[in-house]
């Protein structure tokens, strides 16, 4: 066992899926705060929907669209794109479970965005992308870095959807949680021991920065 | 300057304005409650009445009969609301800069030195005090380069003393910049020093319109 | 209130004539449908009702050990019965031989083939092939050892998708995530979306036996003892045969 390899591409697999949330997350947090229209109520289900199933089930819902005889899998295997079980799938699974707290949490960042500001910049002539990129966001920041935070911790943890459709392939599809829960299934506690103590680390270790930002921002 | 002829729902308030403004500086007045904001908000495009018709003399904003309703961006109307509402995320200079066109917005330092704010440029808005906020919110709307410019209540925040000292920068909005002021306010004595007519506004309709002196008494 | 909550205690602890309690039996996932088929014939006989818990037989094994309250244990190798024995919790002179099977090579049904022989798996089509986890699950250790002996592990390895048990590689194959996996023949008498390539010659694949024991620790020692008899009565031998099994040999 690759206990490096392993913890690496747990890491890197979290960051790529929180960039993948990060454009869609922002910008449906953004509508929600901002926008009435119909079928509003069906967006924010669905939205929170991998917060509420349980991940296997979010999982087995991934398997459905993404397998080679699924929906989206038929589609994407006419252009020769494999998702399941592979490294892509660990992303998406990622990605799935991680949006729902991204965008809730980037959302209530927007709506505490006073919209004067808002309604000022246009009297100025700014068009609304304008108003969006230059105060908008940067005014609800904190909040969007914050549940991209949160949406990475969930994503560097994530278990029931990868297994689902990542599965759990040996130096190609094994995260963290997957290798600990494979190992333990197969008596390979020793290893599964250090995986454990690489994790406990990196938790202490993002709690600790996590700390370190918020007592550095004034009150 | 400015022709009001629409209707607007605000909940279960209806607000029914039929006026023309003429003068340079023209004064809302009103008990609290009676729609001022909404007037001024409905001018600048930031709400929309349900018919009717707002215009200036060379330009339409709004006119449910030709189907045209201005998006705030193109009304070349600058806004200084109640809460002032500087960005707080930008310093003085990037607050004043936002709205500028360079070939249709007035010299920065020509604002700037009208406004006596050279000196606050680089300070972050938390740093200024409440006069300051007040001039630099409306060195903001001016260097928009608008064609007319809203204040809501622009002296209420701030106390009496001080009052007199922002009044006089009013004042020359008005005389040196040539941009007509459409104000909300409920002080009698300001209205009788800055406008030249004033509206009087209750539950939602125009109750009188014409000179300070003769509507106020 | 003091009267209504006193009475309501009295009413919950109340002795209530218990019904005999139940057998546990943990069994790998392959004999779910076997095993619930013959549980429900036993009961018909009023016979203490059976529990069954199915589960990856490494998975179970590991439960036991831990102290799961198991009666009875009907594991898919002789592996992780050993397991169960080392760690001292096998009844006396209950383990029995109960079971056996074959393996097959299977593949979706809307990509059906037929193969001539096992090498037909080296194909580069397929890009993965679904175990069960090679590393403990027999399944996947029985899989393993067949490869092994065709001399086929070493090119087959790369492609290896480790599911965590053989229900979930047939799973794999059935949705198309896999493109071929090594099932029993039982489970692919389940299957509804994949079809058999390749029955595995009895000669030429590993010995499949399936050891059945009454765990020591059991509570109903004597019902447990008496369910595994009528798992090697006739009539349950009839629904094994029907479900893909064959008796031990």
């Amino acid at each position: 066992m690759d206990a490096w390899h392993i913890t690496w591409f747990t890491i890197v697999s979290a960051t790529a899926a929180t960039a993948l949330m990060l454009p869609p997350g922002v910008a449906i947090a953004w509508i929600l705060a901002r926008y009435r229209f119909p079928g509003r109520s069906i967006v924010e289900t669905i939205v929170s929907l991998p917060l509420v199933l349980p991940p296997v089930a979010t999982g087995l819902i991934l398997l459905l669209l993404l397998s080679r005889r699924g929906i989206i899998g038929r589609f994407l295997e006419s252009l020769g794109i494999d998702v399941v079980f592979t490294w892509k799938a660990v992303v998406i699974a990622m990605a799935t479970m991680g949006m729902p707290l991204l965008v809730r949490t980037a959302r209530a960042g927007f709506e505490q965005v006073d919209q004067r500001y808002e309604h000022v910049a246009a009297t100025l002539g700014a068009r609304p992308a304008r108003i969006f990129f230059t105060i908008s966001l940067p005014l609800a920041a904190p909040s969007v870095i914050a549940g991209a935070v949160l949406a990475f911790a969930r994503a560097l943890g994530e278990f029931g959807a990868t297994i689902m459709i990542a599965g759990s392939i040996p130096g190609v599809t094994r995260t963290l949680a997957v290798a600990i829960y494979s190992y333990t299934e197969t008596g390979r506690d020793s290893s599964a021991f250090v995986l454990l103590g690489i994790s406990a680390a990196i938790a202490f270790g993002a709690l600790w920065i996590a700390n370190k930002l918020s007592e550095r921002r004034p009150a | 300057m400015i022709a009001l002829d629409f209707e607007l729902i605000q909940g279960s308030f209806t607000l029914d304005i039929h006026v023309r403004l003429e003068g340079r500086a023209a004064a809302i007045f009103g008990p609290s409650g009676a729609g001022k904001t909404t007037i001024l908000d409905a001018i600048a495009g930031l709400r929309t009445p349900r018919c009717g018709s707002i215009q200036t003399h060379d330009h339409v904003l709004y006119s449910s009969s030709d189907g045209i309703n201005l998006p705030p961006r193109d009304r070349h109307v600058g806004y200084v609301p109640q809460d002032v509402a500087l960005f707080p995320h930008m310093n003085v200079q990037r607050n004043l800069l936002y709205g500028r066109h360079p070939g249709t917005s007035p010299e920065p330092s020509r604002v700037t030195a009208m406004l006596e704010i050279d000196a606050l440029l680089t300070r972050r808005v938390s740093q200024l005090s409440g006069g300051e906020r007040q001039r630099v919110a409306l060195g903001r709307a001016l260097m928009s380069g608008p064609s007319l410019l809203l204040l809501d209540e622009p002296l209420a925040a701030v106390d009496v003393p001080l009052r007199r000292r922002i009044l006089p920068y009013l004042e020359r909005v008005r005389d040196e910049l040539g941009v007509p002021i459409v104000y909300v306010s409920h002080d009698r004595e300001e209205v009788q020093q800055l406008a030249d007519e004033v509206i009087l506004i209750d539950n939602g309709r125009v109750m009188a319109s014409g000179e300070p002196a003769v509507v106020l008494g | 209130m003091a009267r209504v909550l006193t009475l309501l205690v009295v009413i919950g602890l109340w002795p209530v004539p218990q019904p005999a309690s139940p057998i546990t039996v943990a069994a790998a996932v392959s004999l779910t449908d076997a095993l619930n088929a013959a549980g429900e014939e036993y009961g018909q006989n009023g016979a203490r009702k059976v529990y069954f818990n199915f589960a990856a037989s490494n998975v179970l094994a590991r439960q036991i050990v831990n102290g799961a309250p198991v009666d009875l244990f009907i594991s898919a190798d002789e592996e992780q019965m050993r397991v169960v024995e080392k760690a001292g919790l096998v009844a006396e002179g209950t383990r029995v031989d109960l079971l056996s099977n074959q393996l097959v090579v299977i593949v979706p049904d809307d990509r059906p083939r037929t193969f001539t022989s096992i090498r037909e798996l080296l194909d580069p089509a397929f890009k993965r092939i679904a175990l069960g986890d090679p590393a403990a699950v027999p399944a996947g250790v029985y899989a393993k050892r067949l490869l092994e002996k065709e001399g086929m592990w070493t090119a087959i390895e790369p492609r290896v998708v480790p599911a965590v048990s053989v229900r979930a590689a047939l799973s794999a194959v059935e949705s198309g995530a896999a493109d071929a996996g090594i099932v029993y023949q039982s489970d692919a008498l389940t299957a509804r979306r994949a079809k058999v390539a390749w029955v595995v010659p009895v000669d030429r694949g590993p010995r499949i036996i399936y050891p059945a024991a009454v765990i020591r620790r059991s509570a109903v020692t004597a019902d447990a003892k008496a369910f595994l008899a009528f798992l090697q009565s006739d009539a349950a031998t009839r629904i094994f045969t029907r479900f893909g099994f064959a008796p031990a040999r």
